[in-house]
This record gives C-alpha cells, sequence and structure tokens, in this order.
C-alpha cells in the first residue's frame, strides 16, 4: 500500500514498519488488544483491593504492609504489560490518537494517578507502621485511595470512548471555526506542520 | 480457524437464533440502548471494571491458595473477603453484558465467538464453585497453615486461564470474520 510522506511527528511514528505492519495486519491490532485489556484488568483488580483496604472498606483486619506485598508486584506487572501493549496499539494509528480528546484525557489521567500513588508511596508511606494494622487509616491514604478509584474508573470509560471516537476527530477537519476549545487546543499539538 | 468460526456463524443464520435476534432488536430496551451514541461506551465501561474487581479476587484467592498472598490468614477468612466479590463481580458482569447484547442483538447471537465465549463462562463458573467448595473441606483443620494441593494449585490457575479465554473471546466477538 502506498503512504504519503508524513508531514508531522506523529505520522513518522505512524508511517514506521511497525505500525503500518499492525495497522494492515488482520490479527496484530486485536491480538495486541486482548493482551491489553487481560494485563489492565489484572491492574484494575488488584488496585481495587488495595484501594478498598486504605478505604476500611474490606480486609479491615489484614495489615496493610502485607496487602501491598499481595498486591503490588500484579499491579506493576501488569501496568508494564498494559504500557507496552497500549504502545504498540498507539503507533499504529498515532495521528488518530493525538487528535482525540479522550485519549489525550486518558493519559493525563494516568498521568495524574501515577503521581497520586507516588506521593501515597514516598510521603503518607513513611509513617505505615503506626497504622499498619489498624481499622482506621490516616486521612491522606484515604484520600489517596478515594482519588485512586476515581481515576482508574474514570481511566477505564475513556479507553473504551477511545474506541468509539477514534476518527471523528481529524486535522483536515479542524479550524472550520466551530471546535470546541479542547479540540482546538489538542489541533495545535497533533497537526503541528501538518 | 477463521473459515471454521465463519462456516459455524454461517449456519447460525438459519437457526431460530437469527429470529430470536431481530425480536430482541425490536424491544423498547434495545432501542434505549442505541438512542444514546454513550449508552453502549458506558455499559462496556461498567462490564470491564466489574471483570476487574472480579478478576482480581479470584487472583487473590488462587494467590491464597498457592500460598503466594494472604499469610496468616486462614483460607476462610480470605474466601469471606474476596468470594462475594466474585459474586457480585459476576452479576454486574452478566448484566451489564445482557444489555450490550440487546444493543447489538445480531452482531452478538449470530456470532460463533460470542458462544465459545457464554460456554466458557458457564465451565469457568461451575469448575471454579466445584473448587472453592473442595478447597474449603481441605483447608478447614489446617487454619492459617494452610497451603493447597498440587491438584488444587493447578486447578486455580485453570481458573484464572478460563477468565483470559472468555476475555480474548469478548474481544475478538468484534474481530471475527461473520
Amino acid at each position: 500500500m502506498y503512504y504519503p510522506e508524513p508531514t508531522t511527528i506523529w505520522e513518522s511514528i505512524q508511517y514506521t514498519p511497525l505500525g503500518i505492519f499492525i495497522a494492515e495486519s488482520t490479527w496484530a491490532f486485536p491480538t495486541i488488544e486482548t493482551i491489553h485489556v487481560i494485563a489492565l484488568v489484572t491492574v484494575l483488580g488488584t488496585i481495587f483491593v488495595m484501594d478498598l483496604r486504605l478505604l476500611g472498606v474490606a480486609s479491615k483486619n489484614y495489615p496493610i504492609t502485607s496487602m501491598s506485598r499481595d498486591t503490588l508486584k500484579w499491579t506493576w506487572g501488569g501496568f508494564i504489560l498494559a504500557a507496552i501493549t497500549g504502545t504498540l496499539l498507539y503507533i499504529s494509528k498515532t495521528s488518530s490518537y493525538m487528535i482525540n480528546p479522550f485519549f489525550m484525557g486518558k493519559m493525563a489521567l494516568l498521568a495524574i494517578a501515577g503521581l497520586n500513588m507516588a506521593y501515597f508511596h514516598f510521603v503518607t508511606w513513611k509513617t505505615v507502621a503506626n497504622w499498619d494494622t489498624s481499622p482506621v487509616v490516616p486521612t491522606g491514604a484515604k484520600v489517596a485511595g478515594i482519588t485512586s478509584l476515581i481515576f482508574w474508573i474514570t481511566i477505564v470509560f475513556f479507553g473504551r470512548a477511545i474506541g468509539f471516537t477514534l476518527g471523528i476527530y481529524d486535522c483536515y477537519m479542524v479550524g472550520q471555526g466551530d471546535d470546541g476549545f479542547i479540540v482546538s487546543m489538542l489541533a495545535g499539538i497533533a497537526c503541528a506542520g501538518a | 480457524m477463521g473459515d471454521l468460526l465463519f462456516n459455524i456463524t454461517d449456519w447460525m443464520r438459519g437457526t431460530v437464533l437469527l429470529d430470536w435476534a431481530f425480536w430482541m432488536q425490536e424491544t423498547a430496551f434495545s432501542l434505549f440502548m442505541v438512542e444514546n451514541f454513550w449508552n453502549v461506551p458506558i455499559a462496556q465501561a461498567i462490564h470491564i471494571l466489574s471483570i476487574g474487581a472480579a478478576f482480581g479476587s479470584v487472583l487473590m484467592i488462587v494467590l491464597r491458595v498457592n500460598g503466594m498472598a494472604g499469610a496468616g490468614l486462614t483460607f476462610e477468612q480470605t474466601a469471606a473477603r474476596f468470594v462475594p466479590w466474585v459474586r457480585w463481580g459476576l452479576v454486574v458482569i452478566v448484566l451489564s453484558g445482557l444489555s450490550m447484547i440487546m444493543a447489538e442483538p445480531v452482531r452478538n447471537m449470530i456470532n460463533a465467538v460470542f458462544w465459545i465465549k457464554m460456554i466458557a463462562l458457564v465451565v469457568m463458573v461451575l469448575v471454579s464453585l466445584s473448587w472453592i467448595g473442595s478447597v474449603r473441606a481441605a483447608a478447614q483443620t489446617a487454619g492459617v497453615s494452610y497451603v493447597g494441593t498440587g491438584g488444587a494449585k493447578a486447578t486455580g490457575w485453570l481458573i484464572m486461564a478460563l477468565w483470559c479465554l472468555i476475555i480474548v473471546c469478548g474481544r475478538w466477538i468484534a474481530y471475527v470474520p461473520v
């Protein structure tokens, strides 16, 4: 198949041999997507277990350090697999993802969820010895739990919304004057040089 | 593989399944599901979130049987924490799944992969029920030191594999040639 010369950095990613292979193959995209789903339900499931403990909703008498030891390696393993498969899906349609508000929103939420987790582990976690076996945890840990739940639920919704809206937004269609603020802003990133 | 699945789907087109699917398509609920652009994505997001809750809970039970989680807890304590989440998770999975079937009855009912998924789901539930019953009985006297036999551990991972197979089928409903 003929591909035009890339006019943006995103097109030059998309038109790499790997990007073209994933986009054209009948099995590559669905297979990678399936692995992405298995990885993300592992992340979700183990994060829910930890968040519910932090909120004092479940496993109240199980030490938080033990819960972290049980779940965290699965959360990270799943996350790394989801990130690798997600990147492979991304390079097959980079231009379309870059102008999609749900994709960009999902990436922003992932970054915020990561910061939330980092703050919990590097700051709140310092005093864990004081509340490890207590059913009641400090406010900081509860806030980490509830915000994590909200972020991940929203990330799943945005992730699903991407599949339903990919291709609705396009560099050739924006700039007609009736685009929303977010789409215009994203077009500035996604269509630069086009 | 693709040819075989296509032939099964093609055969389904000549059965009563097609009449059922057409009937479902005309129901008020089906029309409600398709009249708003966001109804199907919302149902799918709820489906994935409840799979996450149930899948994570099954994983914790399987890890406990393998002695890889729940240190210091009896199996009964682990089961009391996670089995309700699997059960209620499955209820939400089925309800959100039904709403997705009602939204696109022909796409789902006339699809070989959809029916393989349904069979795998029933097998997974039956294997899980029988497994949890036998593990409970074996774990009763062992207390916090309980670790499953080789067979119990392997069956636990088989159940995880069945969940993965169901997820694989779920995604491929959308891609299999029909």
